[in-house]
This record gives structure tokens, sequence and C-alpha cells, in this order.
């Protein structure tokens, strides 16, 4: 009866709000909502019977939430989606508002949560997913997000919590996620790869938990493919990958070797939730890319293809596919604002000397393009550094000939910055 | 006649724990030592000084860079250390030039207490302690102004860290804080210099936007091991001055 008045008090309060100009009303119902009962969101999908879907990880979560929504669609489902934020648990309980009906129900079979790593015990302690998938732990805005050893400590305390509710899905190939998984002993299906063509014999500096997670030994790999993913092993106490459900998909919606990862991570999923092969096929094949992973975008007869890049691991792997595809032309845009991290360090971890085997010249912009120059010119590599986004896009896109690709890789808030001069339009 | 090639300098940077302790981007430490050791002609050999080194390799360096870790990396690498310590003592004492970032400036000190109040013993090279009170971390764009390394300089980059590091009497700071936290957040100071061994809680990394502390650290590295003064041909340094001027104007001082 309470969570009833919540909702329609909710949705008194947004119709107010927006009949009187007072802002757009997205979080605050929410938030008033989760202040009165804070299990409020749980107990209207609970109600609903909407099954809950919880992705955290460092990179992937949008790629993965997307590629599960296009399957569970295509299997005839109707699924909610929330993007990731600090504002996560108030975001969920207002379009929860907005959605409910007047029997105080949501309409949907599932909720698909894409969770940041720090939020991960707060959504997840409150919400009771049923099932949680992690994809993987990088280093990523030490700044904002802490060190990896103290999200480490959080998620196994949530873990604990949740055993015997939730389902996990879990990267087998990530030693961290994969050990999380046993030491715990949770109900966990594992993902992971199987291809040693795509080893990589550069060593992987900016690797996080090269190190056996049990017993503190140097890890083998057998083989690596990125960072610290790979099939590992501890040669001192003998821990390993544990058995993989799930190492091949009948098709990868995008480029890379994480894409690899979200597919199989999205795959395992479906098939855990009983979706027929054929609904994964076709859910894998109609699949739309999300803002600035991959998107493509056509401006008079050019491609632009965007792609996001906010830690030196996403970024790594973002060159490896660019150089597979042989770009010609590209931009690096590095903001340092908050939804970007303000500590830009992590350029130095990113592995131009190796990757980037390039003669032509590289274009910069972004508020640390200098900084950013800097990295490069250390990297032995030629740049054309502008001051201004609009100047740097015009400029590079006047070169670029028809039927030709730009690749662009800015971080956060800089793809939100092309994605709107490209556009013409402001995209939140 | 000398050939060229009799007169080519060659240092050996030693790179304590690489696999460790690199967090927050130190790996851009020893892109900059490398790279400007070769664009002046000097041959610059990275020696990795890690779990599997003995003393003899540490006491072969010219110059030792070490950065921070994560807590579980830390704890390795203290335990590591201790074997090691009479002969990285002996580097120090003898004026080996070295960069030692967060963590790996911690470990120099006495003591290290953790947030619920564990006294760890570290190295003792330095005469200072740090204490991690378990409050909120020091984070942020930092900016300190020094005279160590010749007239009137600012050192600028990022700090995030959750140990205060208090200095005794015998060794001096890095510098003067002018934005930003420091070594704790109370007395505005930054870092220790004890003869040519440098710790700081600079990560950024420190050495590419601070170009003349990445001299500074290969000319005494060179007058040690040949014995006479030594004169760093000048490099442009033109884009580290320009990201140096992004980051000053954000600060609202002057460079």
């Amino acid at each position: 009866m309470l969570n009833l008045i919540l909702i329609l008090t909710g949705k008194l309060l947004s119709f107010i709000s927006v009949y009187l100009n007072l802002g757009n009303g997205s979080t605050w119902p929410g938030h008033i909502a989760l202040n009165i009962n804070p299990d409020f969101a749980g107990e209207i999908l609970k109600k609903s019977k909407t099954k809950i879907i919880l992705i955290t990880g460092t990179n992937g979560k949008t790629t993965t939430a997307k590629i599960l929504e296009s399957i569970l669609e295509k299997d005839g489902k109707r699924v909610l989606t929330n993007k990731s934020g600090a504002n996560l648990l108030n975001g969920i309980a207002s379009s929860l508002i907005m959605e409910a009906g007047a029997n105080g129900k949501v309409n949907k079979d599932y909720a698909i949560f894409e969770t940041d790593e720090s939020a991960l015990s707060e959504v997840a302690s409150r919400l009771t997913p049923d099932f949680l998938i992690a994809l993987d732990l990088f280093r990523d805005q030490l700044d904002r997000y802490g060190e990896v050893d103290t999200i480490y400590k959080n998620w196994k305390s949530i873990y604990s919590d949740l055993k015997g509710k939730t389902k996990f899905i879990l990267n087998g190939d990530d030693p961290r996620i994969a050990y999380l998984g046993m030491e715990t002993d949770v109900d966990a299906k594992y993902f992971g790869l199987d291809e040693p063509a795509f080893k990589t014999n550069i060593p992987q500096y900016a690797a996080d938990s090269s190190i056996c997670p049990r017993c503190s030994h140097t890890l083998e790999f057998k083989p690596l493919y990125f960072s610290h993913i790979g099939v590992w092993e501890c040669p001192s106490c003998g821990l390993k990958r544990p058995r993989i459900s799930l190492n091949k998909s009948p098709s990868y919606p995008l480029e890379g070797i994480y894409n690899i990862y979200n597919t199989l991570a999205s795959v395992l999923t479906a098939q855990e939730l009983g979706v027929e092969k054929e609904a994964i096929e076709k859910g894998l094949i109609d699949f739309k890319p999300a803002f600035g992973r991959q998107e493509e975008l056509n401006i008079d007869n050019r491609k632009v293809k965007l792609f996001l890049s906010k830690n030196p691991t996403g970024f790594n792997e973002s060159l490896r596919t660019i150089n597979s595809l042989k770009a010609g032309y590209l931009l690096i845009v590095l903001n340092d604002r908050i939804p970007d991290g303000r500590d830009i360090s992590w350029i130095w971890d990113i592995d131009f000397e190796n990757l980037l085997k390039t003669k032509t010249t590289i274009n910069l912009a972004g508020d640390r393009v200098y900084d950013m120059a800097l990295r490069l010119k250390y990297a032995g590599l030629k740049t054309l550094n502008f001051e201004d986004l609009d100047e740097a896009i015009n400029n590079v896109l006047e070169k670029v000939s028809e039927g030709e690709t730009l690749y662009i890789l800015p971080t956060y808030s800089a793809m939100l910055e092309v994605r709107k001069i490209l556009t013409g339009k402001k995209i939140l | 006649m000398k050939s060229a090639i009799s007169n080519q300098k060659s240092l050996i940077i030693g790179w304590l724990y690489p696999d460790l302790m690199n967090t927050y981007g130190d790996t851009g430490n020893i892109t900059v030592i490398k790279k400007r050791c070769l664009w002046r002609g000097i041959n610059a050999e990275i020696k990795s000084i890690g779990l599997n080194s003995n003393e003899k390799d540490l006491l072969s360096c010219d110059l030792l860079l070490m950065g921070g870790a994560q807590d579980t990396q830390q704890e390795i690498v203290a335990k590591d250390l201790k074997r090691k310590k009479d002969a990285l003592k002996e580097t120090i004492e003898k004026g080996i030039p070295g960069l030692y970032i967060c963590g790996g400036f911690q470990y120099l000190g006495n003591y290290y207490k953790t947030a619920d109040g564990h006294k760890l013993e570290q190295l003792g090279v330095l005469d200072m302690y740090t204490e991690n009170p378990g409050r909120k971390r020091l984070i942020g764009n930092i900016a300190v102004e020094t005279e160590i390394f010749g007239g009137k300089k600012i050192l600028l980059g990022f700090e995030n860290h959750g140990g205060r590091t208090v200095l005794g009497k015998t060794i001096v700071p890095l510098g003067k804080v002018l934005k930003g936290f420091g070594s704790n957040d109370k007395d505005k100071e930054e870092g220790a210099v004890y003869k040519n061994t440098i710790g700081t809680y600079f990560h950024g990394p420190i050495l590419p936007k601070n170009p003349f502390l990445a001299d500074y650290l290969i000319k005494k590295a060179l007058e040690i091991k040949y014995g006479e003064e030594i004169s760093l041909e000048k490099l442009n340094d033109e884009l580290a001055e320009k990201a140096r001027k992004t980051i000053a104007k954000r600060l609202s001082i002057a460079i």
C-alpha cells in the first residue's frame, strides 16, 4: 500500500514539476520514494515479477546490456533498461514510478541495469538481482572510484550476501572476477575465450591483476589476450581458470577482443534464461551499437566511427581494433571533466609505442590536448593539436575523401561533445 | 683520436618492481628518462629490479625509480624490500639519484600506520613517518614551488593519497604547496629530499610536465658515474610548457 501511495505521489509530483516547468522531474520523485522506503525499487520489481539483471565491471557494461536487450526482445520479451550513473537507484525508482500502472506493477519481463563498480554493493543489496554479470576489473578513474583493491573488497561482501538468491555470470578469464566467484562459492557460470590466435606478446604494463588472487604469486597466462585477461594459472598454488561454460558465440556484432567478451557474457546469460538459439542468433544480427561504442555516423558520404576510450585497457583495445581496420584518419579527444575522471595520468599507461604503428599525423583535441600531445611525442608519433574541438573536427573532415572513414577516440564527455557537433543537436 | 662511440655515455636506470609498483601511470617517468637520454645520445638501459633480483643488481644502477601501488602489491614488495634494504640504503647514502613516488616514497620512512591502526615498520632510510588516518584521500591537481633544482621552479601534477607523511628534522621538503594538499593536510609542504633522493606524492606522472626534474636526475646520475661536471644539451620542451600552462591556468597560478 505504501508503495502505491509513493507511485501515485511520485507521478503527481512529476506532473506538477513538468507543468510548472521546474525541470524534467527525472530523478527526484525516485529520490523521495527511496527516502521513505529504501527498498521501493526492489519491491515494485518483485511484485511485477520482473527479473532483475545487474551488469557490472570497468569496461563493456553498456555494450553487454545492449546485446542482451536485443536478444531478449527477439525472444518476445519486454525489457526495461537504465543507464549507469551516480544516482542509479534514484533513476531506477523514478523510471518505475513513471512506468507503473494503477496496480503498482510495471509491465516488463526483464530489467537490465548497468551498475558502476563502486555502486554495486548499494544497488545489489537493495534490488537482490536474479542475475549478476561481472565483466572485468581494470583501473579506471582512480580519483573517483578508488583503487581496484578497494572495489574488490566491497564486492566480496555483497557476493556473500547474494549467495543462494542470485545467479552469477562471470568472466573466467579475469583472475579476480573468477576467483571471487570461486572463493565465495556462489552459483556461478563462467565465460572465457579459447582462441590462441588472439594471443598478445607485448608486455602489459597496465595490468592490475597479474598476481594470483589466492597466494599473490605471479600468474602464468597460456595465452594472454590483453591486460590481465587470458587463460590463467598459478604456478605456485595451482589455482587456475574455472571450468568455462561458453567460449564461442554464433556471431560477434562488434570489432575487438573486448567485444567478444561482452558478447559471450550476453549469450551465456540468455542461455541461462532459457532463450532459444534462434532468438540469440537474430538478436546478435540485429544489434545496434550504443552511443559512441563503435557507433558509425555518416557525414556527407564520409564515415565517422566513434570508439569511446576512457581507460588504458579500453584505449589499448581501441588502438588494436583501429590498427586492424587500417585507419587513415585518427582524432583523439582527451577531456578531464568529472565523468572522464580528473586524473589523466592513465594516458601514460596506454601502449602507443607498440599499438600505434603509423606514419600519418594524429589529430588531437580536448581540454588536455597538450598532455596527450606530450604523451605521443614521447611515443615518437607526430601530432596536429587543436585547442578547439569544432575546428579539429572540421579541419580533419575536410581531408577525408568520400567513402573514407575518420576514427575518433574520445573520453566520455568528449564523446558527447563530438556527437553534438556531428549531429548538430545536444545529446544527454 | 677518440671515436664518437667511445665517448658515448650510458646509464643503467633501475626500475623498482615494474610489475607491482606501477599504478597511476608511473610508467611515464621511465619513458621520459629513457627518451631524454636517447635524444641526447646517452645510452639508457632500463633494468627491472623485481622479486627475482638481488642486491648486486640494485647496486649496479646509476639512477633509481619507484612508483606507487595498491595494498596487496605493496605488502609483497615490503616483504621483498627487507632483503634488499642494505643495498638500497647504500645507494641512497652514496648519492645515487632516485625518484620515489607515493607508495615508493612511504617505504623510505620509519613506519607506516594503516587506517586500522597497524604500525608497519618501513626501511628507515629517510627520517620521516606516514600515517593513514582513514579520513578522505587527498586528491586533485597540485602545484609546488621548489628551489632544489637551481632557481625558483614550479612542479605541477596530480596527487591521490590516503597516507599523510610527516618529515623529521634531518631532511628537507621538496617544496612549498601553492595549490593542493601536499605530504599531509597540515604543514603545506610536499615531498622530501635527502642527498640526491627525491620522494613525492606527485602522480601525473611527475616527469613529463616537469622536464627540469627529469634532467636534474639524469645530470646527477651522469656526474656521479663519470666524476665530472655535466652540462646537458637543451631539448625542445614546448609541448610540456603548453601542457603546464593549461593546468596553471586552471589553478590560477603564474608559472
